[in-house]
């Protein structure tokens, strides 16, 4: 890597070397698996490559339903930790109710590791399980009934409550949210809204209903609870309305979201997102959506972001080459872990999408103060595969001019290709000849479009309209109506 | 010769009133038409018809009503007498010929707005005379009637009315004539000119405001119905003018200006139905956007939407041929063309749809310019079309957009890889400073100057619209309205005042 430069961020160093050597391998994998649509099912995603992260410490950081969805996501994408992160799975959805959950990962366990003592069925359990859930159903449902029947607020809504969290507990997030909406009429302090509401996003954050996150985020900030319970609140309430911008694909509101997630979030939300989440997500959806001014202000210099950024240095680095205009480094770092975030629950998704704005956004940068570059130093920054692969890495047909080219045809870069002398160089706009250019064209329109209007009502005046062929002849249509005066001398 | 003296004296009485103020003068020349119509109808003129010394008494530019009058009754009698309509002596150098031609060459504008009738059957006459000598004569001569006929009827037309605001059937006339003696520049006098109006009758009948020899602001004040300048229009006449137009401007390849006036036609307002000739009219539109603008334009914001809809399913190979050309893709253009061949020829766009893909070309070449500043012409031909065939095609191609100026950009030959030269973009304002700056400027000196006249006659048509019937008519009811109230001598408590109207209306 000749364009590692000696920089200030000295520990980086080692990291960079790792990455760099990661890169060859990572690199070719990646573009070619850029065009799969990684919405249609998240199955489809093949991360070969080893994650930096440990697979125990890692899932420490979680608690609740969502570490069995991590780690059966990590079990179904990376064939490296396939195994491990199953069998963790399926002892996770063993000790919970939720029947279904057990058999998805043992049946996926049984694909990968079909000699494994896990991935054959535990009937007897299922069994028991199974029946212990329906009988818990039926007494639940009943002690509801007897509720209802006293009329008395509180037991109801409890009684809802316990329903829904049973429901949740086994997996079926549609009665589940059926139980917890039920809860509202019999709310009676701010308190017991809020915890309902809590309850309901957890609920569509597991569903993936991100529409619902977002109108249940904004009924929480709406709730009138007590100015200490709403500041408790407000940390869970912008992560969560942060991560559901974020999977709606507004990057820009969502990184706005993430820098403004106060800092004693901790560990309170670990049912759905840990600090180091809001640092990555945060971190990459800025990086995705700011310019660099933007970046170092509201990114490098926030003081409640910089101590989210301390869990992930990486990204904080990140964002500072990006910022120093050392965007080789940025790219290397971000590629170092694209195996991490594509095992991501959240991130996995957005991934593609939010690399490639980044990678797009930071060739605009790096065109801004040049008038021209030229091509060859331009490949060796976004593109040293290609420098070092290919005969000629300028030629129209490299893959890395043709990304230019699709930049240019788009509209994102304000410059032409120049390829005799293997230049990209900028426009430069004459503003004089650009407003008479405009002055003129729009002075023509106006004409055009008062003439046809003019013509449009003298036509109707004269009562000329296009009519029907037998309608034709004086006296009929509009003149007809009104008698015109009679002289023909 | 009494009739004679007399006419004399009665043109003299009009000489000596040309200072008068206007309403005496203008008296005094209706009164002198009035004379002539009356002779007219006794056949008391016929004692001229064959008098050949008569028309040289009279300067036209000066006795214009007198020349008219007996030219024309010399023209009935020449034709009555041979039993044609259009004889020698009215064709291209007869003797009324040249009679006719000298007088549309110098009439007196103010006088013959009195005679309107008459002076749109003369030059109806001329036109269609150059026409029916064209037809005799194709094999025998080259010289263009036609032309002959459309020049008289040009100038004759923008001497009566320098504005050319107003539409009548001369328009079409001319644009015809034009078309047929391939004479495109002949028509533009008059195809530049913005009509505005249409001949109505003006007013309330009783009230005459000025008189029709003042200096009128407007044309649309003498060009009326009344004055027959104009025969009866129907709306395909004017749709016609305006198709004829678009392709007068065609044939001189000025794409904008021949959108517009297409534009106007498929836009017209229309009732239930829609004319054939707009149909037509959208085709061309079609093709000529394509031409222009290098993608499928959509009609004028206040085209009515269901006639938009008969647009598309009546000019379908034509919207699929639009949809090809914004693809970008050569081969699948030309195969559109290739299919649907004999919709071209039979709609007679077989020379539009030629240049289209002509314009094709050029357009990827310049977008190409766009984002790239220099290329090797192999990678020019690869970009422009895959197959191989075209290679060879592309450099002269090229290099005759660059000589015609179409291309802003120069050829290199190249030493290393002499088999391609190196096609290299001008960048984008690189374009001789001065001259440029002067060719706008003078280009935005006209476009005002067309505003402006585009602001007076929307004034224009402000007034007529505030005088037309329908508008005094809603007026009035709005008075009848408001007034009721105080018209009714029995009007009580001002509580009850609604009850009172009603009451009103009844008895």
């Amino acid at each position: 890597m000749d364009t590692t430069l000696p920089d200030a961020s000295g520990p980086s160093r080692a990291d960079m070397d790792t990455a760099a050597l990661g890169d060859t391998a990572a690199i070719t994998t990646p573009r070619a698996r850029v065009p799969v649509k990684v919405e249609d099912d998240a199955d489809m995603v093949n991360v070969a490559e080893p994650p930096k992260f440990d697979l125990d410490t890692y899932i420490a950081n979680y608690t609740g339903r969502t570490r069995y969805d991590r780690l059966y996501l990590i079990g179904t994408c990376s064939p490296l930790l396939s195994t491990d992160a199953l069998k963790a799975a399926i002892t996770e959805a063993k000790t919970s109710k939720d029947v279904s959950r057990y058999e998805r990962a043992v049946r996926a366990l049984a694909d990968v590791a079909p000699n494994d003592p896990d991935a054959s069925l535990d009937a007897a359990w299922v069994q028991e399980t199974s029946r212990y859930v329906q009988t818990q159903t039926e007494r639940l449902e009943h002690e509801l009934r007897g509720y209802k029947n006293n009329l008395i607020k509180e037991s109801i809504r409890m009684g809802h409550e316990d329903l829904g969290n049973h429901h949740y507990e086994t997996g079926d997030m549609a009665a589940a949210s059926k139980a917890y909406s039920r809860m509202r009429d019999y709310c009676t302090t701010p308190n017991h809204i809020t915890s309902m509401l809590f309850k309901m996003v957890n609920v569509a954050t597991e569903r993936g209903d991100w529409m619902s996150v977002q109108s249940n985020v904004h009924r929480l900030r709406n709730s009138q609870s007590k100015p200490e319970d709403a500041a408790k609140n407000l940390s869970k309430i912008s992560a969560a309305s942060a991560l559901s911008q974020m999977h709606q694909g507004s990057y820009l509101e969502a990184a706005n979201s993430f820098l403004s997630v106060p800092l004693d979030l901790g560990d309170t939300y670990n049912e759905v997102i840990s600090p180091n989440d809001v640092a990555v997500y945060g971190g990459l959806c800025a990086l995705a959506s700011m310019n660099r001014d933007e970046l170092q202000k509201n990114v490098l210099d926030s003081q409640t972001f910089r101590n989210f950024l301390e869990l992930e240095p990486h990204i904080r680095r990140a964002i500072a080459f990006f910022c120093n205009f050392k965007f080789r480094q940025c790219l290397d770092i971000l590629e170092a872990y694209r195996p991490d975030y594509l095992l991501d629950i959240h991130l996995q998704r957005h991934i593609p999408q939010l690399y490639k704005r980044i990678r797009t956004k930071s060739i605009e940068q790096y065109m801004i103060p040049f008038s021209r570059v030229t091509l060859d130093s331009m490949a060796k920054i976004f593109a040293p595969t290609v420098v070092g692969g290919e005969a000629r890495p300028t030629d129209i047909s490299s893959p890395f001019v043709q990304e230019l080219v699709g930049l240019i045809q788009d509209g994102v870069l304000n410059a032409r290709i120049d390829l005799e002398k293997g230049l990209l160089v900028s426009n430069q706009i004459d503003l004089r000849a650009e407003v008479q250019r405009t002055t003129l064209e729009s002075l023509r329109e106006f004409n055009e479009e008062a003439h046809l209007r003019i013509l449009h009502s003298a036509v109707l005046q004269a009562g000329l309209e296009v009519k029907p062929e037998n309608g034709e002849g004086p006296g009929l249509g509009k003149g007809g109506r009104f008698p015109r005066a009679p002289g023909k001398d | 010769m009494t009739l004679l003296s007399d006419i004399i004296s009665a043109s003299a009485h009009l000489h000596s009133s040309n200072h008068l103020p206007s309403d005496e003068y203008d008296r005094r020349i209706r009164e002198l038409v009035e004379y002539f119509r009356r002779l007219q109808t006794t056949k008391a003129l016929e004692s001229f018809a064959n008098d050949e010394s008569f028309l040289d008494r009279f300067d036209p530019a000066i006795d214009s009503i007198p020349f008219l009058f007996v030219l024309r009754v010399q023209i009935q009698k020449v034709q009555e007498q041979n039993a044609d309509l259009f004889p020698a002596d009215i064709r291209p150098s007869g003797k009324l010929w040249t009679r006719a031609a000298h007088f549309l060459a110098s009439f007196d504008g103010v006088q013959v707005r009195y005679a309107g009738r008459e002076w749109r059957l003369l030059v109806e006459l001329v036109g269609q005379a150059s026409q029916a000598a064209s037809t005799a004569s194709r094999l025998v001569s080259n010289i263009s009637w036609p032309l002959l006929g459309a020049t008289l009827v040009k100038d004759a037309m923008l001497r009566l009315d320098p504005s050319g605001a107003v539409f009548t059937s001369s328009h079409l006339l001319l644009v015809r004539l034009c078309l047929q003696a391939k004479a495109y520049s002949c028509a533009l006098p008059v195809l530049n000119k913005q009509i505005c109006h249409f001949p109505i009758s003006l007013g309330r009948p009783s009230s005459e405001p000025s008189v029709l020899c003042a200096d009128h602001g407007s044309s649309v004040s003498f060009m009326t119905e009344a004055s027959e300048v104009s025969s009866k229009i129907s709306y395909r006449d004017y749709l016609q003018y305006f198709l004829y137009g678009g392709m007068v401007y065609m044939a001189l390849k000025e794409w904008r200006k021949a959108l517009h006036f297409l534009g106007i036609v498929i836009s017209m307002p229309t009732t239930s139905s829609v004319s054939l000739i707009m149909v037509e009219a959208y085709k061309k539109w079609v093709l000529v956007g394509l031409l222009e603008k290098g993608k499928l334009c959509p009609p004028p914001s206040i085209t009515t939407p269901h006639v938009v809809k008969v647009y598309q399913s009546l000019a379908r190979p034509y919207i699929i041929l639009a949809h090809t050309f914004e693809r970008g893709d050569l081969k699948k253009l030309n195969a559109e063309i290739d299919a649907a061949m004999g919709v071209w020829s039979a709609d007679k766009n077989l020379g539009l749809v030629a240049q289209v893909v002509a314009v094709f070309f050029s357009q990827t070449v310049i977008k190409l310019g766009k984002t790239f500043a220099a290329l090797t012409m192999a990678d020019l031909s690869k970009q422009v079309s895959p197959s191989p065939v075209c290679a060879e095609v592309t450099g002269p191609a090229v290099s005759s957009l660059i000589m015609s100026r179409a291309l802003n950009a120069t050829l290199v030959q190249t030493k290393d890889h002499a088999e391609s030269s190196m096609l290299r973009f001008s960048s984008i304002h690189s374009l001789p400073r001065l001259s440029h700056e002067l060719d706008l400027q003078s280009q935005l000196k006209q476009e005002m100057k067309l505003m402006e006249t585009l602001v007076i006659n929307l004034g224009e048509t402000n007034n007529n619209l505030g005088l037309s019937d329908e508008y005094v008519d809603s007026l009035h009811k709005g008075q009848v309205w408001s007034g009721s109230s105080e018209v009714n001598p029995t009007g009580g408590e001002t509580g009850l005042e609604m009850d009172e109207d009603l009451m009103g209306d009844m008895s």
